[in-house]
């Protein structure tokens, strides 16, 4: 059908457009000597990437860095935005609209506006250039998005339910654990995912906070792509944005295998 | 426990959290972009930081240059993203493929999408090399300046590159929600298909893609990291102008940081609060 | 075997113009089926959710066997709600729903699994217990939510509107299981419903609320023959009310004079007089009316008659009214046993059997 073919071909461009900026980095990661005006390079290797995941680059251990502040961030951010979400996705209150705009603000206004402030306030606290202090600073875009996420979730959870185990004889704990938490979790899941790679992401507040000392993995990648080190470079790149591709596939599978039963089951 | 206390108990440690950091951040931002820094016996607040950006040529040149990027890729993103909503709309071949690749595009960083767009159409990157290949050029300077130029190319490429799938995915989440039974509607009142889509379809897509545009206009307004890679020497993005204030030797051009990065503060207030209006026009129940 | 005792439970909602719940004094004996009864928003479902401890009452107190449970939570109440809709909980098994309760308490898996097949024999369910909730129809989903309540041998019962998501047929099914269970299990049991014919079916008792307050609480028939207001009578559908005046044993109305069964206090009154007790005869009787109307209802047919003046209507057997037309005219008697003189004045009565 002509439709179907002039979509399959717009859709093949947008492919090719998306793919499109992987392929240099691919091709450096595994190049000996890739001059211009060569197309490709003169010889393959496998240097750059032993070279990366070796001890002496520090990759490896930036990696692992940036993994447990996302990990962190995500933690905290979920222990303190679920019960905000359940505030903002069950109730009507005077003041909702404020503190709705408080939680979007994060998400909107540039890190820019608030770093150089932060930075005073974590230095005060003796945070400045620790894990801990970067964990913070990350929490401040994450939080709003975990807390919003929850409130949707939240939003479409149909209390009674909790109700009816109370009446069955369950306490408030008891009646959380088996029968809420079950039931936000496919939700909670999702957007702790996604929370994760926000603090995956996330290059000024690292450097404004960390001052340096807390080198995460894009602190890393720009240190090489600057000093033109272009082979490691493409190298750390992928090894960057493996953890997206994971959770991308694992959310995919939340989102249509058990969790569907779950998910489903929120409205009667 | 009355429901009020019980919402306050909720609320408590998110809001503790974000007025703690983020208000108290944004506060002092604000005081020393005054120039008030008790510490350092600055007790007198003035104006004088703002003078100075403001009668700079190079603070107004940078701030004319982050309007632009942001308007640019906005505006192009937003046009694409429409075409490409409709495209994915509908099954055809390969349409899993371009799927899986715009949510892919969603968990990829800034930093890499800027290195790879480096390499792509750098002077001496794969387009410039293909140029050459094709006898159009001959030396790396013959190719056009697209990335670290005054115009600001590549960094609106990178923008586009991140933001199209974005905006994409939130549009055919809409369009899921409306429904096909508005044009079908239209089209069974001799409407042409163009003009079911602009005068039926685009109105109610309209709220959700003006909100999500707002979004993207802020990220790409006030990124610092694609400037770093992607950004000229000359005159600089507004961001990078002002991580190099504030990182600058000369003490005395702390202030002038501060009042940029308050700068940057009002217009991400003004996106807000025009995000905050947009949602509300989505609908009774948004929240 | 439970008595539950409600005694000046006041709620009202922030916001709302007249409270859901003005004093209301209820006494429901042990092993008793009491149905809840009134139209859409008189408080029954509130009632219910104070007793369950699900929300907090502004005044009254709650008793179960003289100990009042008022500030208990609601896990430590004995009283187990089934909502109106069944609220089977999406991520367990038909089984483990049924025994969540059971595992709440912390009994022993065996003796949960014992207990739950028992239970789900009991409500016809037996062998589904390894379903999940989507896979039962609509009427398995409500005994299985029954199942799961009554499986805690609860010390009071409280069912809210259990027959209304149902279809015709179901609720039949539905009520006659659930007047069983009830009798075997002899559970004190609370039944909210809106719907009059339901409540007379099933229940021993029916505590009637309108407007927040108690009615009459009396048997099924009492609402019938002997409802305590014209408010009452009208929820049962009464129609015909005579104002007039009582003198002794006789009531002086419009058409004339009616004897009543026994003597009533002497002064104004408004007489009412069931529809379906009216006599029709075609020759000479008390009374002589006009035919104004027939309407043919399925099981029984409406006359609307004109008896000097008074629009009356009567129920009777199609049958035995098939040829009567407007216009002609029928004897009337009118037995005084069908006569019942509503109480001055009173919109709502205590809580007692009316006499």
């Amino acid at each position: 059908m002509r439709g179907d073919r002039l979509r399959t071909l717009v859709g093949m461009l947008l492919a090719g457009g998306l793919v499109l900026p992987f392929l240099p980095l691919a091709v450096w990661s595994v190049a000996h000597g890739w001059r211009y005006p060569d197309l490709l390079p003169q010889d393959w290797t496998g240097k750059a990437w032993t070279y990366a995941l070796s001890d002496s680059a520090g990759v490896l251990h930036s990696f692992a860095l940036t993994s447990f502040i996302a990990l962190a961030t995500t933690v905290l951010a979920a222990l303190i935005g679920v019960p905000a979400g359940r505030a903002l996705g069950l109730y009507r209150f005077r003041g909702k609209g404020l503190v709705t705009l408080l939680l979007l603000a994060p998400a909107i206004l540039p890190g820019l506006a608030v770093v150089f402030g932060l930075h005073a306030i974590l230095l005060r606290a003796g945070l400045t250039g620790t894990v801990t202090g970067v964990i913070l600073a990350h929490l401040i875009p994450v939080l709003p998005y975990i807390t919003l996420v929850m409130a949707a979730v939240f939003a479409r959870f149909d209390t009674d339910f909790e109700d009816q185990a109370r009446s069955l004889g369950a306490s408030p704990l008891q009646t959380f654990r088996y029968v809420t938490l079950p039931a936000i979790l496919p939700g909670l899941l999702t957007g702790a995912l996604f929370a994760f790679l926000v603090s995956w992401s996330q290059y000024l507040l690292t450097l404004a906070i960390g001052g340096g000392r807390v080198q995460t993995l894009p602190l890393v990648l720009y240190g090489f792509a600057a000093s033109g080190r272009n082979d490691v470079t493409g190298a750390i790149a992928l090894l960057y944005i493996l953890p997206g591709v994971v959770i991308l596939i694992v959310s995919a599978r939340l989102i249509t295998g058990r969790g569907a039963a779950l998910a489903g089951g929120l409205r009667p | 426990m009355t429901d009020s206390r019980r919402i306050l108990l909720l609320l408590a440690p998110a809001l503790i959290v974000l007025g703690g950091l983020f208000l108290t951040g944004l506060g002092l931002t604000l005081l020393r972009s005054f120039r008030y820094m008790p510490a350092l016996g600055l007790t007198d607040p003035d104006l004088a930081a703002y003078r100075d950006i403001l009668t700079s040529p190079g603070f107004l040149k940078s701030l004319a240059l982050s309007l632009w990027i942001a308007g640019a890729s906005t505006l192009i993103a937003t046009c694409l993203a429409l075409g490409a909503a409709l495209l994915l709309r509908r099954t055809f071949p390969g349409r899993g493929l371009v799927s899986f690749l715009v949510q892919l595009n969603l968990t990829v960083p800034h930093v890499v999408g800027a290195i790879g767009i480096l390499y792509l159409f750098s002077q001496s990157g794969a387009f410039a090399r293909l140029a050459h290949a094709a006898g159009l050029i001959g030396v790396p300077a013959d190719f056009p300046a697209l990335t670290q130029d005054p115009a600001a190319i590549g960094i609106i490429l990178l923008y586009v590159w991140k933001e199209l799938p974005f905006i994409t995915l939130i549009l055919l989440a809409n369009l899921q929600t409306i429904g096909d039974d508005h044009e079908a509607t239209a089209r069974s009142l001799g409407a042409s298909p163009w003009q079911s889509f602009r005068h039926v379809l685009l109105p109610m897509l309209a709220p959700g893609l003006f909100a999500a545009s707002v979004l993207v206009f802020a990220f790409a307004f006030g990124a610092y990291e694609v400037p770093l890679i992607l950004g000229a020497h000359s005159p600089k993005a507004l961001p990078v102008l002002a991580w190099q204030a504030y990182t600058d030797t000369d003490l005395a051009l702390r202030p002038q940081a501060m009042a940029m990065a308050v700068i940057i503060a009002l217009v991400g207030l003004a996106l807000l609060l025009l995000y905050a209006r947009m949602m509300r026009q989505g609908g009774p129940d948004a929240r | 075997m439970t008595r539950l005792v409600v005694q000046g439970l006041s709620k009202r909602y922030p916001g709302a113009a007249a409270p859901a719940l003005d004093r209301l004094d209820l006494t429901i004996e042990s092993g008793t089926l009491t149905a809840l009864l009134g139209p859409s928003g008189c408080g029954k479902t509130t009632a219910l959710k104070l007793i369950a401890g699900l929300l907090s009452p502004d005044a009254g107190d709650i008793r179960l066997d003289d100990a009042s449970i008022r500030d208990l939570a609601p896990e430590r109440r004995g009283v187990a709600m089934v909502f109106q809709n069944p609220l089977l909980f999406p991520h367990l098994t038909v089984a483990g729903n049924v025994g969540f309760g059971l595992k709440m308490r912390g009994l022993g898996a065996a003796e949960v699994t014992a207990r739950v097949d028992a239970m789900l024999a009991m409500v016809q369910l037996a062998g589904l217990g390894h379903r999940r909730p989507a896979q039962l129809s609509g009427g398995q989903q409500q005994r299985a939510a029954l199942a799961r309540a009554l499986v805690l041998q609860p010390n009071l019962l409280l069912l809210d509107e259990p027959l209304s998501s149902l279809d015709a047929g179901l609720r039949d099914e539905m009520r006659d299981l659930i007047r069983s269970l009830q009798r075997e299990t002899g559970i004190t049991t609370l039944i909210v419903t809106h719907d009059q014919a339901e409540a007379v079916a099933l229940s021993d008792r029916i505590a009637l609320l309108l407007d927040g307050r108690l009615a009459q609480h009396a048997a099924p028939q009492d609402f019938y023959r002997r409802p305590a207001s014209m408010a009452v009578a009208r929820f049962f559908g009464g129609v015909n009310f005579l104002a007039g005046r009582v003198e002794g044993a006789l009531f002086h109305g419009p058409f004339g004079v009616l004897p009543l069964a026994h003597a009533e206090e002497n002064g104004p009154a408004t007489l009412t007089i069931r529809p379906e007790a009216i006599r029709l005869c075609p020759g000479p009787a008390a009374h002589s009316a006009t035919v104004q109307d027939r309407c043919f209802l399925g099981t029984q047919s409406r006359i609307t008659l004109d008896l000097s003046g008074t629009i009356l209507q009567a129920l009777a057997p199609p049958e035995a009214v098939r040829t009567l037309t407007p216009g002609d005219k029928v004897g009337v008697t009118i037995p005084p046993e069908a006569l019942w003189v509503l109480p001055p004045n009173q919109p709502h009565s205590p809580d007692n059997s009316t006499a």
